[in-house]
């Protein structure tokens, strides 16, 4: 196939996609009740007030007494164009909010990432090269462990360890400390710690499981014959080769598991990421940032797909896999 | 041929697979010499252990669960079987080569086929990578790949069957070996092109003066290439021999029977049953069990050792009739066919 | 094992037993009588219990004497009470009784399984999970509030028997919580389990058997689901639906059967390009019966496998939202201790730790489960 007409039809999916998801949630939003419609009739209720007028007047105020068409329009159009309302409790533009909290998530999930892919990687890859060892044992019982720890209690109990009892570290994120300095990594550690194990067990049961097909591959069986050393042939005969589906998983996994543990931890340490704000918009009921805070993994997840599936094609000199293992 | 000093010898090797049924004794105490220059066939049915003893020649075996857990492997005045990595690295490639039988496989599918064989030449020689490149076309040409210096840089898939596994060679030949261990390198290719890749390492044989240990099913390639033939059949060596003893006066009742599996006047005599289960070999020769001339003693004690058939020193053979007190003149060792060296060329 | 011999003889919990149900489906199997009179039954029961019954009253409520004390068994099912009853159902149905009819598969799944003994230890904890999750709670009742027992040890740190894991800020009893809390993720993993089986199996059979533009369309949109950060969609369904567990289960479930669904098919597709479905086709075989004489059997087993490495997943992401304050404020979920539990870290450290050893424990018995049914029963697992 040519690649030019796959990565156009791909494109176009994207787009696709991204349009029936926004439709869906249109859909959702406008036959569901409305939950702050709901907790203002409820209010009204208790106070004395007419629940149903007390309904009305919020749809009124957020233009749903009008034809499903045309709102459905405006909020496509709205989506598309970034102009995303206001938000109810923070009263300010959404993408306001949005810019403000962003920052946080960025140095709370990156660093941690990029030491679990690459810690991850190395571990899975040492384990399918010393398959049955004891150092294999001990990386897929360690990995076994790692995905199954709720991460929300592991940082609890982390933060119950190292703040409440050792006192070593702060029990709550202050937003008074200078974004780029040593005094803030004291408060992200625990956080970066969390999400480092939340990520690294799966990048090494990733690891280890792609390249296990390659350990035992003829040519790298060509390779040892060459008299490669075992380290240069480890890398460039059984990791390179399995890193581009690796790539292609952990970016689905990037935004599937990491965005999640995210927002947990942003939530336990109270660091004002997205993830605290979406929380907060769920709990207070301000549907425009929780709609946004949702669509945003959302989208990352759409475009990482894309950009996974042309990197790919790109990458891959081969047209197929299938003479891999004839 | 025995005056001067083999380049290998393989002596009692025995090597096994850890497995969770039990212990594979897959090679299990073969011997034999390779002498510098000469091709040696190995032949043997299927699962004979062909492969694991080429294989741990230079230990490229998948270890664990394989294991050399006896014998000694002398190649240049050093035992392979003991040598460190780092000696045994040195030898792999620049002294050592192999070719697989699948040459599909046995390239790298996400680098070129020039970055490929100058891995191979910068593994054993210290030079750069634009020497290298130059040295991969010349090697690339020398398989016989045409227009060398435009293929260099496409990938594996980009190449058929025939010319891949002259990729391989080439890659084998990079560090310009002594000698070249062959699996099985024509099998998975049709008729053709077997024929011209055969032809393809006798020329190069001939021009770099190495040895060939070769694998085959196929005994008319052994009549056209070897020099000297091993028969393996359950982990053992049978016989061994110069071919012309081999086909003429084949001393083993296995070796006549695979070559009464030669299409012959008398048709094709398929050998009755099959191998004996490497988990558990049985007692007594290995053969017994399908072998026509098998008489009491053959099914206890140890398997026979090799002797020295027709008391010639260079045709050995594990079968008890040979030794004293039996009566060897049981077994028809005149070959079916008129002339068994024709069979090569009509393939 | 090989693929050859990953014929329909000789592969699959179910396959005996299916052949048996389709050859005697004529003459009203008794097994099959008794397995759709229990599901009947079920239903009118629940039928009877949503339109009659009047909330405030139990379905049940009898005085069993016990000698020396009585009993009082009270039962007020609800929705996810009947589903779970439903659910259980379908696993005596389905699992343990095509198990009980071919002992010598089963000796020989048995077999395989028992080498892992970590996955043996699972099974047993799990059970014992499922049994006192499901039978505790009505024999010690709901945890209850006590403010002159607020913050109480473990009876381990010098508390007492009335409390044996301490107690909360209210003086509600860990233990009782743990326990309720051991049904309600019990009924999430396996109830919404279920639903993915069902829905999963639907679609991807229905796709490969289809194939043209409904198997595209079925498969376009199973991608579309698998985009979809499911966390995030969870999130957002629970907030527009609310979280109590019944609703919370139904989401769980239709939101996680992609991954399920993709493997149902790709084996389905594998199983009709192999040769005997082909002949059974050729011979007139109907489809209805290719499908469940075929077809199931020998996909059940990657669906059971796959199936059970969901549920962890499915677990964890209640407890999740439990932690988070979404989840449903009637019953004590892990998460919804854990939650609480942070605030007195410093005062009582078991509120948050006891329970959450109970779900790290759960959901690592069932990746060690799911992990050696792979390994025992998976045909796609074993062609590697
Ligand atoms: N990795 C392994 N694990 C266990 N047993 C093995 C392994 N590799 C080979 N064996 C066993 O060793 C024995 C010899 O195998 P080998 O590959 O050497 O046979 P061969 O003579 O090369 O056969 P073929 O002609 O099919 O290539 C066989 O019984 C095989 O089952
Ligand atoms: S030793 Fe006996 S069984 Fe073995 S080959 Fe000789 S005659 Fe046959
Ligand atoms: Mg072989």
């Amino acid at each position: 196939m040519n690649m030019k007409w796959y990565i156009s039809r791909r494109v176009l999916w994207a787009v696709f996609a991204t349009f029936i998801i926004l439709t869906f949630t249109f859909g959702l939003l406008l036959i569901s009740p409305n939950p702050e419609a709901s907790a203002a009739a409820f209010s009204a209720a208790t106070e004395g007030g007419d629940p149903e007028e007390a309904r009305e007047r919020v749809a009124e105020i957020r233009g749903e007494d009008r034809p499903w068409h045309e709102q459905y329009v405006d909020f496509m159009v709205s989506m598309f164009t970034l102009d995303w309302g206001n938000s109810f409790t923070y009263h300010e533009p959404v993408v306001d909010t949005i810019l403000r909290a962003y920052p946080y998530s960025v140095a709370l999930v990156v660093p941690p990432t990029i030491a679990a892919i690459i810690a991850g990687f190395a571990i899975g890859v040492y384990s399918s090269t010393h398959q049955y060892s004891l150092g294999d044992f001990l990386g897929t019982s360690f990995a076994f462990f790692g995905l199954s720890l709720p991460n929300f209690w592991f940082a609890i109990m982390l933060m119950m360890v190292f703040s409440v009892y050792l006192g070593w570290l702060p029990v709550r994120y202050d937003t008074s400390v200078e974004f780029w300095s040593l005094e803030h990594i004291r408060y992200l550690i625990l956080p970066w710690f969390v999400i480092w194990t939340g990520a690294i067990a799966s990048e090494m049961r990733y690891a280890r499981a792609e390249t296990l097909e390659y350990v035992n591959a003829a040519w790298t069986k060509t390779a040892r014959a060459k008299g490669l050393d075992e380290t240069t042939l480890t890398y460039r005969h059984i990791f390179r080769p399995a890193l581009i589906p690796l790539i292609t998983i952990v970016i689905g996994d990037l935004v599937g598991i990491i965005f999640a543990t995210a927002l947990v931890v942003e939530v336990i340490f109270t660091v004002p990421g997205l993830g605290l704000i979406s929380y907060q918009a769920l709990v207070r009921q301000d549907t425009p940032l929780v709609l946004v805070t949702i669509m945003i993994p959302v989208f990352i997840a759409i475009i990482g797909n894309l950009l996974q599936d042309v990197a790919y094609t790109m990458l891959d000199p081969r047209i197929s896999y299938e003479e891999r293992d004839a | 041929m025995t005056d001067t000093e083999p380049l290998l010898q393989v002596r009692n090797l025995e090597t096994q697979f850890h497995t969770d049924e039990g212990i594979v004794r897959a090679v299990d105490g073969v011997s034999f010499d390779v002498y510098p220059g000469e091709t040696v066939c190995i032949v043997g049915e299927s699962g004979s252990g062909k492969t694991v003893t080429i294989e741990s020649i230079t230990r490229i075996l998948q270890m664990p669960p394989g294991e050399i857990v006896g014998g000694e492997v002398i190649f240049d005045g050093i035992d392979l079987t003991t040598a460190s990595e780092k000696e045994i690295r040195r030898i792999r490639g620049d002294r050592i080569s192999h070719v697989f039988q699948n040459p599909q496989g046995s390239l790298n599918p996400v680098y070129t086929v020039g970055a490929q064989i100058r891995e191979a030449i910068q593994a054993n020689r210290d030079v750069g990578k634009k020497a290298a490149r130059e040295q991969a076309i010349e090697l690339l040409d020398e398989v016989g790949i045409p227009e060398a210096g435009a293929r260099i840089d496409d990938y594996p898939h980009e190449f058929s069957g025939g010319m891949r596994q002259r990729v391989v060679i080439a890659i084998a030949l990079a560090g310009e070996p002594d000698l070249l261990l062959a699996d099985e390198p024509t099998t998975a290719l049709d008729v053709t092109i077997e024929a011209q890749i055969i032809d393809l390492l006798l020329r190069l044989q001939e021009e770099r003066d190495m040895a060939i240990v070769f694998v085959t099913h196929d005994l008319g390639v052994v009549a056209e290439i070897a020099d000297r033939v091993v028969v393996m059949y359950a982990s053992k060596v049978m016989e061994q021999g110069h071919v012309h003893e081999i086909f003429d006066r084949p001393a083993h009742p296995y070796t006549r029977a695979l070559l009464d599996c030669l299409p012959g006047p008398d048709g094709v005599t398929p050998i009755e049953g099959t191998l004996p289960n490497p988990l558990d070999h049985p007692d007594g020769c290995r053969f017994a069990a399908r072998c026509e001339y098998a008489i009491e003693p053959c099914f206890v004690g140890e398997h026979p050792s090799l002797l020295p058939a027709d008391g010639d020193e260079d045709h050995l053979v594990s079968c008890l009739l040979y030794r004293d007190g039996h009566d060897e003149s049981v077994i028809d060792r005149e070959p079916r066919r008129a002339d068994p060296f024709a069979v090569g060329d009509d393939t | 094992m090989s693929l050859e011999t990953d014929t329909p003889e000789s592969t699959g919990i179910d396959d005996i037993d299916w052949e048996e149900i389709d050859a005697n489906a004529v003459r009203l199997d008794p097994e099959i009588f008794y397995k759709y009179v229990s599901l009947v039954l079920l239903c009118l029961l629940w039928a009877y219990d949503y339109i009659y019954r009047d909330p405030r009253l139990s379905l049940l409520d009898v005085d069993i004497p016990l000698g020396f004390t009585t009993f009082n068994l009270e039962l007020n099912p609800g929705n996810v009470d009947y589903l779970m009853g439903l659910t259980l159902l379908a696993m005596f149905w389905w699992v343990a009784v095509p198990l009980a009819r071919s002992p010598e598969m089963t000796k020989q799944y048995w077999r395989e399984f028992r080498r892992n003994k970590a996955a043996v230890a699972s099974l047993v904890f799990l059970a014992v999970i499922l049994v006192v999750g499901l039978i505790g709670p009505l024999i010690i009742g709901r945890p209850s509030s006590d403010f002159g027992a607020m913050h109480e040890a473990p009876v381990f740190l010098g508390g007492t028997w009335e409390y044996p894991l301490g107690t909360n800020s209210r003086g509600e009893g860990i233990f009782k919580i743990v326990i309720a809390g051991m049904r309600v993720s019990m009924q999430v993993g396996l109830i919404a389990t279920l639903i993915v089986i069902v829905l999963a199996s639907i679609v991807g059979t229905t796709a490969a058997f289809s194939g043209g533009w409904v198997d595209e369309v079925l498969m376009r949109f199973v991608d579309l689901l698998m985009t979809f950060p499911t966390f995030f969609l969870i999130l957002f369904l629970v907030y527009i639906y609310g979280g109590d567990l019944f609703m919370l289960i139904v989401i769980l479930g239709i939101t996680g059967w992609g991954g399920v669904c993709r493997l149902v098919r790709s084996e389905a597709l594998q199983r009709t390009e192999e040769e005997y479905i082909e002949a059974a086709e050729a011979a007139g075989a109907t489809m209805r019966y290719i499908v469940r004489r075929h077809l199931i059997p020998n996909v059940s087993n990657t669906v059971i496998t796959a199936a059970t490495l969901a549920i962890p997943f499915l677990i964890l992401t209640e407890a999740v939202l439990a932690f988070l304050g979404f989840g449903d404020p009637d019953v004590w979920s892990w998460g919804r201790i854990i939650a609480e539990g942070r605030d007195d870290l410093g005062t009582a450290w078991w509120v948050a730790t006891i329970p959450g050893i109970f779900l790290f424990a759960t959901v690592l018995a069932f990746n060690f489960l799911g992990d050696a049914l792979r390994d025992a029963i998976d045909p796609r697992h074993q062609i590697r």
